[in-house]
């Protein structure tokens, strides 16, 4: 068997739009101000608990920067906490639901305007696990020596689907409620390589696990159809386009039905990776978690103390609450806002857990934190 | 000093050991040197760095493209009579001309700038190592080279993978990244095989065995100069 590298998370960024928005300012850049669309807002804000987030849309609601825009801003902040250059990267891997564009792919025009040089482009699509598919392929491609340097985006601007013009005339349920008052904007980005930081610590990447169940369940989260099954002649593609947003077709929407289903689904992936070893519940020192509403905080902490007794919420990082859920951009988000915290210490260890719920895929990556090269030699 | 250079240079090696016995001490020789070579010793002593390895391809680079250069020079002074070594070095050159492209995939791999890599020159050890080899491969039947290659491609045969495998081991580098060495552990150990049957094969009189060992000797001392000068 050949050798491989090992690969580091050596730079973490952040981009997020404009000031913050509390609940009482989303009306204005989102609309839907009527009564009945209130009470549905307070309600599901009440159960997701987002008390803050982030709108690349200005106070009329019109849109101030492009996806791609959010994503290269994450990926300078990443670049500069590592001191390198776009110019050292070899590889971008970006995740993002939904491009600013149709065509070209998404890395290719986060690539146009991030600069730098020659470099391998991929881009995930998908829903909130994108992310951690993106970061495996630059992890692998890491591992195999075949690039010194990465980086990895996940970048969102769901707030142009959310706005009032895509609700006006169309009747719309919990489905497309429930996501229309719970998701934002904002990128997060790391920057991995073949060696550690030299100077500050780094996440060593033990191990990235992505798994989709399709197979056995149905579409949960969804635009582009009408339905919850695609039908020939009968997607966004096929009708006019008038009539695609007559049916609602662009409006991102959730089956809330389901949504137990996912964090039963989501626990037994986690089970098993406990049950096969991948998981070593005595020595998981942090656990950071992407979740869509507060709703499942408690019901994945209370799983995940069934099999660590010891996790507490010290051990428990989130910041669903004041960074909003950015779909792709949350783990890392998440991950970055946790890191520079400084909660994390040299030989401890860390879980990523990305849910999705488009059609049940589950992410998960191993992180530890290894001190910088020449305090390892002091230590040793 | 001068009166002990006098008498190392008029010094004829005692012509009673054989050839290969001589060579083996050559080699004794440059094994020692080697281990006091900085960077082959940080190497060793695992505290070696990855700016080391990128300065050790970066050195090397510069040498190893011209090594298919004076081989195809030294093939071409070889007349009829040498068929064999003329063939021997004609095939050699073939192989070795792309050698360097695998060394820059390396340097690339670990992070290093391709074009600051083809912009570089050689240091002091290689301008000598290079300059000797092209001085004596414009000799008529340049037999003394066969001493070049046994030094040479021992290195690659014998010490060259466990250099690579040590890199792996202390950087944690991907097999990806030391290709050029871990391939010399392979192509090389196939010609120190073709150049032990030309060694033995009867081809080799007394004074072109005096000349073998003493173009190894030189080759021996000029390839550990290389080494230590990096950057130089």
């Amino acid at each position: 068997m050949g050798t491989t590298a090992t690969a580091y998370l050596t730079g973490f960024g952040r981009y997020l739009p404009g000031e913050p928005v509390d609940n009482d300012g989303i009306a204005a850049r989102l609309g839907g101000e009527d009564r009945v669309t209130e009470r549905i807002r307070r309600r599901v804000l009440d159960a997701n608990g987002i008390r803050q987030r982030h709108y690349a849309l200005d106070e009329h609601g019109e849109p101030t920067e492009l996806n791609e825009e959010l994503a290269v801003k994450a990926l300078h902040a990443a670049l500069d906490d590592r001191g390198v250059a776009a110019s050292d990267l070899r590889m971008l891997a970006c995740a993002t639901t939904m491009g600013d564009v149709l065509v070209p792919g998404f890395a290719s025009m986060v690539h146009g305007r991030l600069g730098g040089g020659p470099m391998q482009v991929l881009s995930a699509s998908g829903v909130c696990a994108s992310s951690l598919a993106a970061l495996d392929a630059a992890v692998s491609k890491i591992r195999l020596g075949d690039h010194p340097r990465a980086a990895v985006v996940g970048s969102e601007l769901a707030s142009r689907s959310l706005r009032q013009r895509r609700f006006d005339g169309i009747r719309s349920g919990m489905d497309s409620h429930f996501l229309r008052w719970m998701l934002s904007d904002g990128a997060g980005a790391v920057v991995v390589e073949f060696q550690p930081h030299p100077s500050k610590p780094s996440l060593r990447v033990d191990w990235i696990r992505q798994v989709s169940l399709a197979h056995e369940h149905e579409v949960c989260m969804r635009a582009g159809m009408a339905g919850s099954a695609p039908a020939v002649g009968g997607t966004w593609q096929d009708v006019a386009i008038a009539e695609a947003e007559a049916q609602g077709m662009f409006q991102l929407r959730q089956d809330v039905s389901m949504l137990d289903d996912l964090a039963r689904a989501g626990i037994a992936q986690f089970e098993e990776l406990v049950d096969i070893g991948l998981i070593d519940v005595r020595h998981l020192d942090h656990v950071v978690c992407h979740y869509s509403t507060n709703a499942f905080r408690d019901v994945a902490f209370e799983a995940l103390r069934r099999r660590i007794p010891t996790l507490d919420t010290d051990r428990w990082f989130s910041n669903l609450e004041t960074r909003g859920n950015t779909g792709s951009a949350s783990i890392f988000i998440a991950l970055e806002e946790a890191w520079h915290s400084g909660r994390f210490a040299p030989g401890e260890t860390v879980l990523l857990a990305v849910p999705e719920s488009g059609r049940f895929s589950f992410a998960f990556a191993h992180l530890t934190v290894v001190a910088p090269p020449d305090q390892q030699g002091v230590s040793t | 000093m001068t009166t002990t250079t006098t008498d190392r240079v008029s010094s004829t090696p005692a012509n009673t050991a054989s050839l290969a016995d001589r060579l083996a001490e050559v080699w004794i020789e440059l094994e020692e040197r080697l281990g006091q070579v900085p960077v082959l010793s940080r190497l060793a002593q695992g505290t070696v760095t990855l700016d080391d390895y990128q300065r050790l391809l970066f050195n090397l680079r510069q040498q190893v493209v011209d090594g298919s250069p004076w081989i195809s020079r030294a093939a071409s002074n070889f007349d009829i009579d040498h068929f064999e070594l003329r063939a021997a070095a004609i095939r050699h050159a073939e192989e070795e001309h792309r050698d360097y492209l695998m060394i820059e995939r390396d340097y690339v791999a670990v992070g290093g700038s391709l074009e600051d890599l083809r912009r570089g020159r050689k240091n002091v050890g290689s301008e000598a190592l290079s300059g000797y080899m092209f001085h004596y491969a414009d000799h008529p039947n340049p037999v003394g080279l066969l001493g070049a290659m046994f030094i040479i491609e021992g290195l690659g045969a014998k010490r060259a993978a466990g250099w690579a495998s040590r890199f792996q081991e202390v950087l944690g580098l991907a097999d990806s990244q030391v290709r050029f060495m871990t391939y010399h552990q392979e192509a090389d150990s196939a010609h120190t095989g073709d150049l032990e049957a030309i060694l033995t094969s009867g081809l080799i009189d007394d004074a072109a065995a005096d000349e073998i060992v003493r173009c190894a000797q030189v080759v021996a001392r000029l390839y550990a100069l290389q080494l230590e000068e990096l950057d130089r």
